[in-house]
């Protein structure tokens, strides 16, 4: 789901840094609300920031290949509102180290990962509703959320690809392009909802709290 | 995974010497002004620039070869749809399909512009370490929160990427060959057991570090002081994305 360099025009790259801007400030700015001190929490962010990073490493198969997981639904359930700096740093770790994602991008491709991250996040803390008692109100809420925050990035992606190309496509082959990449990512969507929700679950039994890092 | 390029580029080369600041602002300037460009007559000299600064670093073709594979099968694709998919100006037909002219532009302007691209950014990540790079971006104005995210997580992947490849070789031990979609349970698992590991670790390496001051003070980045010629090169390579930003503008 990353955009790399020289694809979109350098306008939609640099709005997209200038989003990715406002939207990490946004983030921290909340951290800094919700925490009395907001350093105590950057290690417990980094490591499982770096657990991500390693986690999307991870080949999961789906005969006759295998796909990579990209976890944006998981980190925002179990990072709230530090999802969005997390999916910068590990988005400039796979720059800096496997030169994937694009320089250019790197704004845009926070966005179309972090954002919808953060929506999950949001979705998930909805488990209030039921005093994060039941297992299947989380199940069903980690599914979605995980869910709609692969398709959200993969239609966002799509439709960035398919409008900014530097040739005119045509409205059936718009379409048409639009269509195949969310249909596409459907699989993926399907298997994040799944191990997210089976994650959830196992963290339910050995470690809850890691459930509820920001009401800490 | 990036130990062995810092050795193969340490070396007397000016491009590892540049500071980081201005080698950052420096390459990035230069890569800006490639996807600025839209015009084929540019390509040329944008590929001449871009190959110019690879081969200057002495990296090797091959890490080239070897790191572009992965994200060049997307460049691929793009290859195999747009000059069928996109224009309208029909140069040839295969059977049911039309190549157009536009479509096929479209493909050498992202092709040319991504491995250009890509060139400067294998150069600019090979030579500098992620703590460097967190340091300077700091005192570039990148918030402190985010600076000590970087520096701590890159102090966490290597010893997260050891401990996942010993579950591996330990649930591999017990049979598990992790190649049907029943794997998915113990994959998440796998992946449960190092969060839970992991902030279990992070507590104590919280405690620890309280304990030896952190939190109390601002933490402190060290970064090189430049000199004339990080300077110089540094408007050298602004005046490259210069030139091709207003050679994009002006004349075509």
């Amino acid at each position: 789901m990353h955009i790399p360099d020289g694809i979109i025009p350098v306008s939609v790259a640099l709005g997209g840094y200038a989003a990715a801007g406002g939207m990490t400030w946004l983030s921290l700015a909340t951290i800094k609300k919700k925490f009395k001190n907001p350093r105590e929490i950057i290690p417990r962010a980094s490591l499982l920031t770096a657990v991500f990073f390693i986690a999307a490493l991870i080949h999961i198969p789906v005969p006759p290949t295998s796909v990579h997981l990209i976890l944006s639904g998981l980190v925002g359930v179990i990072l709230g509102w530090f999802a969005f700096p997390a999916i910068l740093v590990g988005l400039f770790f796979q720059a800096v180290m496997f030169q994937h994602g694009g320089l250019t991008t790197l704004g845009v491709n926070a966005c179309l990962m972090g954002i919808p991250a953060l929506l999950a996040g949001a979705l998930f803390r909805l488990r209030a509703l039921s005093g994060a008692k039941s297992r299947v109100f989380d199940a069903v809420l980690a599914f979605t959320g995980s869910f709609l925050a692969i398709a959200a990035g993969a239609f966002i992606a799509a439709m960035l690809l398919t409008y900014t190309v530097p040739a005119p496509l045509g409205a059936a082959a718009e379409r048409t392009a639009i269509i195949s990449l969310g249909v596409a990512h459907l699989p993926v969507a399907l298997l994040e909802g799944v191990f997210t929700v089976l994650l959830v679950l196992f963290l339910w039994r050995v470690k809850p709290e890691l459930l509820e890092m920001e009401e800490k | 995974m990036i130990a062995p390029v810092m050795k193969m580029t340490k070396s007397a080369n000016p491009l590892y010497r540049w500071e980081t600041r201005h080698k950052l602002i420096g390459l990035l300037a230069i890569v800006f002004s490639f996807a600025f460009i839209r015009d084929p007559l540019l390509l040329p000299p944008m590929l001449a620039v871009a190959l110019a600064v690879y081969l200057y670093s002495r990296l090797p073709l091959t890490y080239y070869w070897s790191r572009v594979r992965l994200p060049g099968i997307f460049l691929l694709v793009l290859a195999l749809i747009l000059p069928f998919g996109a224009g309208s100006t029909i140069l040839a037909r295969l059977g049911p399909l039309e190549m157009k002219l536009e479509g096929l532009q479209a493909v050498l302007l992202i092709s040319v512009k991504f491995l250009s691209i890509y060139a400067l950014m294998l150069v600019l990540f090979a030579g500098t370490p992620p703590y460097k790079l967190a340091g300077s971006l700091r005192k570039m104005g990148l918030p402190a929160l985010l600076t000590e995210m970087i520096v701590f997580t890159d102090r966490y992947i290597y010893q997260l990427a050891g401990d996942l490849r010993r579950t591996q070789v330990a649930a591999g031990l017990r049979g598990f060959s992790g190649r049907s979609l029943t794997a998915l349970k113990t994959l998440a698992y796998i992946v449960g057991t190092l969060l839970v590991r992991s902030h279990d670790q992070s507590e104590r390496v919280f405690q620890a570090m309280t304990l030896r001051g952190y939190g109390r003070e601002q933490a402190v980045f060290n970064v090189d002081q430049p000199v004339f010629g990080d300077r110089l090169a540094l408007a050298f390579a602004l005046l490259v994305a210069l030139t091709f930003i207003l050679l994009q503008h002006i004349f075509f």
